[in-house]
This record gives structure tokens, sequence and C-alpha cells, in this order.
């Protein structure tokens, strides 16, 4: 046999059944991974939006990037909150928080950092229920701010944690980011539309 | 592993170099600290125990899969293509194996993040490939195979072992070490990963200079 | 391994202080063998060597400046040489010099640098130096006997990297973390890498790096003076480089010159180690040239961003006497094993440093940069005294035919 026509036909072959087998996987695996990232995401968007049992997705051109929220229901259907992704910089990459902030655009709800890689010890602790706790009933006008050493005075302030300025910095600077982008996004009006919407595949 | 080797009923000399194949790779040449390979996992994910063994099982897993399969089909591929061809077979497995840890263990996906997907830069792999399974037959590529990977796993177990316990106080994420300790958060960090390797192929070498001397004597 | 290579640098070591004849050969031979390992202490090292400077690498042709070389004793071969007969061409200095006098003389001018830590932050200072200074005597004499090599613990140099360690600790940090930060400062910075003379990076700062990795938390966990230092519930305070750089409040300088601040043991009182630092210069066993272009090229650049925008950045002499400058350019710049030789290689070495300092204080995450400043430049060394060898009287660039 010609040695091209050999080469061909092994790669050709090989490249069919690792399609093959590839496509079935892929097959069998996807509708778990999706039923994975679905519950992540729930889980997420129930921490911020403590009274939420149901939600509805919204997406929005920007630009180039699309923005979702996701409106929160309590269990009559009525809705309570908006919940949205915040991403950005932080000391050592990228910190990702789930932002529950209230229809009326005024105070959080509540946030979760979904994910981190800031210094074990010292910037993770963003992670910890005292940080996160006090974003409970922060006003979002005209803009969360934070302070050090002392007990957050006005009720847009926050306290940093000691010697984790810059992972406690990258957490209020993107909430203000995401939030400001999304109240100019989203009118409540449509946000309130959006609990009459079909449910999501459950 | 016995079991394997009769049920193969193998001739006496190629018997002997089948438990060969295997335990080489357990302690003489071990991936991470004799050869010296493998180091991206071995450093970037080994900071908890489960991690280290999780990622160290999905290569092991990769490393048998695709030299088994160089194995059956090395003398129908053309020797000029035998790389790209090698390169298919390991991405196959690989995104398998990565599918099959979204699905069904998604935290260890999550943790492992890019690196199960990387296990294809994995210079082991290819090492064994090259240099064992493409001219051997299957069983004796098995056990090759076999034997790296689980040197390799034990590499990573050890590694994970050492960062979880002295940077987190705890083992499989139960806490061992008490209040009294403070994590000592270098480990967890990527300089101590290389610090830790740094002193286990310092270990590893003094232990085996140890035997080898020892062995020049007897 | 471990003992090949020891039984390499013992010959290699025996041979140097054989007289020059065998010399020459010997630094031929030494880059190839130990990579430029082995500090050559010879007499007048430079006139020594002088045949060979080509050959010879940087490190070894001028470990020691003249002036401050031990007069007989290399540290490696301290006890084999001292019987042995050292021709050299001259010129000739007499001197009594010797390891253990230099050292003993840092300590003293430490001096005041520990006791004014004692008067602000209180006895358990003294606790916390002690353990340090203890910690690294025994690991290094640990480490000699279990590496076989002479015991010359004595020479001091492993109470002043204990000593400097301790000073560049927080009040209130630990004590098991002061023994591990000892522990690795001399076990992992320096008898690993062969002992005094053969470590690459400053073992001081070799541990507190470490430190600052395991226990970041502790690590910066500041107490303002004289509160009382109970590590459970002292009053975490902010140093003045930290409360620059989060809260944009600059200490007055008269606090920073006295020490009247938050921040490491040593570090805080800029006078006290002033004096440290001047006494070192008048006993000649410090070069002008590296403080100077440490704390002037702090200044400099400290200087730019100041005149271009007062009222975001600190003022140059801000920087100069706040947080580790003053330690760090007179004990740490100043160190004879970590640092060039040549008067050029010091230049090149303390600028870098001292603008790796103020770009890492003013655009780092940290709000200090001293000690990787100087980790870093530690680091270029051997490259520096390579490229800045001095020219041999009458020496003629090779013609390239």
């Amino acid at each position: 046999m010609n040695k091209s026509v050999k080469m061909i036909i092994n790669l050709t072959v090989l490249g069919a059944l690792a399609g093959i087998i590839l496509a079935f996987v892929f097959k069998m695996a996807d509708p778990l991974i999706q039923i994975n990232k679905e519950k992540e995401l729930k889980a997420a968007i129930f921490t911020v939006l403590p009274e939420a049992k149901d939600y509805r997705t919204l997406t929005k051109e920007l630009k180039d990037e699309e923005v979702t929220v996701y409106v929160g229901l309590n269990e009559k259907g009525e809705p309570i909150g908006v919940s949205f992704k915040a991403d950005g910089n932080g000391f050592q990459g990228n910190v990702g928080i789930m932002v529950g902030l209230g229809l009326d655009y005024l105070k959080l709800k509540g946030i979760e950092v979904l994910d981190q890689v800031e210094t074990p010890g010292l910037g993770d602790r963003i992670r910890e229920q005292g940080f996160k706790s006090q974003f409970k009933g922060v006003e979002v006008h005209p803009k969360i701010e934070y302070i050090k050493f002392r007990k957050p005075e006005k009720p847009n302030q926050i306290q940093a944690i000691t010697g984790a300025t810059i992972s406690s910095n990258a957490v209020v600077v993107n909430i203000n980011t995401a939030v400001k982008k999304v109240t100019e996004l989203f009118t409540e009006r449509e946000l309130r539309d959006a609990a009459s919407l079909p449910g999501g595949k459950e | 592993m016995a079991d394997s080797v009769e049920k193969a009923q193998l001739p006496e000399e190629e018997t002997q170099s089948l438990s060969y194949e295997l335990v080489k790779g357990l302690w003489q040449d071990i991936a991470p600290f004799r050869l010296v390979l493998g180091l991206c996992p071995a450093l970037a994910v080994t900071n908890s125990l489960l991690n280290g063994l999780s990622m160290g099982l999905a290569t092991l897993f990769v490393l048998v899969a695709s030299c088994t399969a160089v194995s059956i089909v090395r003398k129908l591929i053309a020797p000029q293509v035998r790389i790209a061809a090698y390169v298919v077979i390991i991405a196959t497995i690989v995104t398998v194996t990565d599918l099959f840890l979204q699905a069904m263990t998604p935290g260890i996906s999550k943790a492992l993040g890019p690196y199960v997907p990387l296990i294809i830069t994995n210079c082991i792999i290819l090492g064994r490939l090259e240099a064992f399974s493409q001219k051997n037959p299957v069983l004796p590529s098995i056990m090759d195979s076999l034997g790296t990977g689980i040197g390799f796993t034990f590499g990573l177990v050890a590694m994970g072992f050492v960062r979880e316990i002295l940077g987190f106080g705890s083992i499989f994420g139960f806490t061992i070490l008490g209040d009294w300790f403070t994590p000592w958060i270098v480990m967890i960090l990527p300089a101590g990963a290389f610090l830790l390797m740094g002193g286990l192929i310092a270990l590893v070498n003094y232990i085996s200079h140890k035997q080898s001397s020892q062995g020049e004597e007897a | 391994m471990d003992k090949e290579k020891t039984k390499k640098a013992d010959t290699d070591g025996s041979t140097e202080a054989k007289p020059t004849a065998e010399v020459k050969t010997s630094a031929k031979k030494a880059p190839a063998k130990t990579g430029a390992k082995i500090p050559v202490k010879k007499a007048p090292a430079k006139s020594a060597a002088e045949g060979d400077v080509k050959n010879a690498p940087a490190k070894t042709g001028g470990k020691a400046p003249v002036k401050k070389a031990p007069a007989k004793k290399a540290p490696a071969e301290a006890d084999e040489s001292a019987s042995k007969l050292v021709i050299s061409s001259s010129p000739h200095f007499q001197t009594t010099e010797n390891i253990p006098r230099i050292m003993y003389t840092v300590v003293t001018a430490l001096i005041p640098a520990m006791a004014v830590s004692v008067y602000l932050f209180g006895l358990r200072v003294l606790m916390l130096m002690a353990v340090c200074v203890v910690v690294c005597l025994v690991s290094e004499y640990a480490m000699q006997k279990a590496r076989k090599k002479s015991v010359r613990v004595h020479d001091g140099s492993a109470a002043i990297t204990g000593i400097l360690l301790a000073l560049m600790l927080p009040p209130g940090f630990p004590i098991y973390g002061a023994v591990l930060g000892s522990l690795f400062s001399i076990v992992i910075g320096k008898m690993l890498f062969g002992g005094l003379g053969y470590n690459i990076f400053n073992p001081a700062l070799i541990g507190r790096a470490f430190l600052q990795a395991t226990y970041p938390v502790l690590i910066t966990t500041w107490v303002d003076p004289g509160a009382v230092i109970n590590a459970v519930d002292a009053i975490s305070a902010a140093t003045p480089l930290a409360m620059m750089k989060f809260g944009g409040e600059a200490t007055g300088l008269g606090a920073l010159f006295f020490g009247n601040t938050a921040g490491s043991l040593g570090e805080t009182s800029a006078i006290a180690i002033l004096i440290g630092g001047l006494y070192l210069r008048y006993k000649g066993y410090i070069n002008w040239k590296l403080p100077l272009g440490y704390l002037g090229s702090i200044a400099f650049f400290a200087a730019i961003f100041w005149i271009y925008d007062s009222s975001t950045y600190a003022s140059p002499f801000f920087h100069v006497m706040a947080g580790g400058a003053m330690l760090g350019a007179w004990f740490m710049v100043t160190d004879m094993v970590t640092t060039p030789v040549t008067p050029c290689g010091q230049w090149i070495f303390a600028i870098g440093a001292g603008f790796l300092t103020i770009i890492i204080r003013l655009f780092g995450g940290l709000p200090e940069g001293v000690m990787y400043s100087i980790l870093f430049m530690n680091a270029f060394v051997p490259l520096i005294n390579r490229h800045t060898k001095p020219k041999v009287f009458g020496e003629l660039k090779a013609k390239k035919t």
C-alpha cells in the first residue's frame, strides 16, 4: 500500500472513531452537566435572595456582551428582587460575585462569592460570612464604599478586611460596576414583568 | 497483579519482565520525583489531598487507556503520522474523562479547573507511548502504564498530603491538627509547591542513593 | 549527591589555600567545578588573582574587598589555612580583622535598634529576639554537624541573622513563628547553599519572606508602641506605609524618625538604625556606596512621583524613613556575602533595589517593598559581578581577528 494513502486512512479512521466516541459521550454527559450548572446557579441565587423560591431569566445585549439577570420570585410568584453576576479583577485573578438587589434598586439583599483565587487566609476571607453579611441592606447609591479600621458610619459603607484591602476593594468595585450596568440597562417595570414569563426548565 | 500474569499464560521470562514493568514506575522511575516529568499538575493541583488523588487517578486512567489503545493499533499506524495519531487518541480519552468528571463530580471538576484538559500535554503520557507502548504488546504496555500511573498518583498524593496537612491542618477536609496549629499558608501557594517538590526530590534521591551504596557494599 | 559535593568543595578549598602559583590553576578550575561558589578570600584578593581575572568568576575574584578581608583566614578553610604559608604579591595588609570580629561589631551596631524596640514594645520583644538568635545558632550548629563540616557557629553570622530576622517581625509575632522563620533562614537560606559565604540570598530576608507567605495575617498584625503586648487581644494598628497606601494618611516625620509608630521591632526608629549604621561606617565595615545608593535612589524615585503629584504620593523623606528602608539600607544591602564586590556593581545593586522598593511601595499589592527588592537584586549579584569586573591595569581589549 502506498505510504501516503496509509497515512491518510490512518488519520481519517482515527479521527472518525474519535468523533463518534466523543459525540456519544457528550450526548450522555451534557444533560448531567447542564443540571449541575443549573443547581449551582439556583443555589447562588437563592443565597443572595433569601426569600426567593423560583427565578426567571432576563437577557439583554449591551454592546458586545450579554447581560443576564435573574429575577427572584417568592412562593406566590411575586418578584422580590434581582440577582446577577459581578466579575472583575481581584488581587490575583477574577473575583466573581453573585449579587442580590432589591427591585427598587436601593439596597442589596445579599452577596455570595462564587469564584475567587485570592490569597488563602487573607484575601479569601471575603468568603467569610462576617464579611458577606455586611452587604445585606447596604445602600447602593451613590455607590458602596469601604472603610478601614472603623465601624461603618453611613448606610452605604462596609468595613474592609484588615490586611486584605485589595480583595475587599475588588468586591466593592465589582458590585458597584455590575449594579450600575444592571440599573441602567433594566427598568424596574421590565423586572416585574419578568415574573409572568414562563418558568425555566426544571 | 499475580492473577493477571497467570491468566496471560506467558512464558517464564516474559512473566518476570511484566512485574518488572509494573514495579519500575513505582519507585525506580517514579514520575514526578525521579523522572521529573509531569510537574505541571504535580505543582498546580496538589494543594489538597483530594485534588491530588483525583488528578492522579484521572491521569492514571488516561495513561492506561491510551497506552492500551496505542499498543493495540501500533502495527496499523504509519510511523510518519504516529505522533498525530497518539495525540488524537490521548485527546479523545482526556475529553471523555473531562466530561465524565463534569457530569458526575462537578465539585472535583471545578477544583481541578483547566488541569484535566491539560492532561493532554502531560509528557509522561506521550513519553510512555513513544518509549514503550508503540514497541510492546498490550499486556506489558498495560503493566508499564499502570506502574507509571500509580507512581505518579502516589507522587501527587504525597504532595497533596503534606500540603493539605500543613496548609489547612486537615486531611481530606477533616481537621486533624487542632486550633493550636496555625496553618502554613505558604504550602497552599505555588511557592510551597516548589519548596515541597524540591524537598521530596531531595528525599527520594537521598534514599535511593543510600540504597544503591548499600547495594554496592553488600 | 550531597556527600560528593561536599568533598569537591573541600578539595577545592584546600587548593585555594596553597601558594599563589597553584592558586592560579585552581581559580581556573573553580568555575567549572562548583559554579563559582567558593569564596576565595586570599589576603589581598585582587593581586593574587590578577593573572586570572579573566578566568576566575567575578564572585571568586574579589569576594572580599581588601579592607574587610580577614587577612589570613578564608571562612571556608579558616582552620586549615592558619598554619599554611600564604605567598602573594604586594600590597600586603597587616590586620587583626577576622569574621567573628566583624560579626560582633555588627551586633554591637544593632544594639541601639534593639534597645529602642524594647523601649517601645516592651520586654516581650527581648524574648522574640532571644528565640530567633538561639534557634539560628542551634540550627547552624546542627547543620554543620550533620554535613560533617567544621563547626563555626561562634563566628557570629548566625546570631546576626537571628537578630535581623527578629527586628523585621511585628511585636506580637508568636514564638513558634519566630522559631520556624529562624529555622528556614539558616537551614534553607544559608546552610543548604553551603554556609556562610556561599548563600545567594540574605538568610534573614529569606526567613522573613517565608514567614510572609506562611503567616500572612500574623505578620501584618501590628500594634502601636506602648500598647500592652498580648498576642490575644492586642489592638491592631496600621504601619505608616499601610496608612499611606490604603488611607492616604502620611505619618509625621518626627514620629518616623524616633520610631513612635506601629511597625516591625527594629524598623520603626530611623535614628537608632542610623546610629548603628554610622558606627559600622566609622569602623570601616560597610561601604558607603551601598546604603547611600539605596537610600538615595529611594529618595530620588520617590521625589519624581512626589513632584508629579504631591497629593497622592508621599515625600521622599517619608519613604526613606518609613518601613524597613533604613534597616535594609544599613544592615541588609551592606551584607558582604550577598552584594556585589565591584564599586560599579554596588551602585547598580543599590540603585536597582531602591527603584524596586519604590515601585513595589507605590504600585505593588503590598505596602512595603524593601524585603522583596533586596532579595530580587540578590539574585542578580553574580551577573552584576561578572559584568562590572574592573579592568586590570594595563589590560587591553582583545582584538577580534
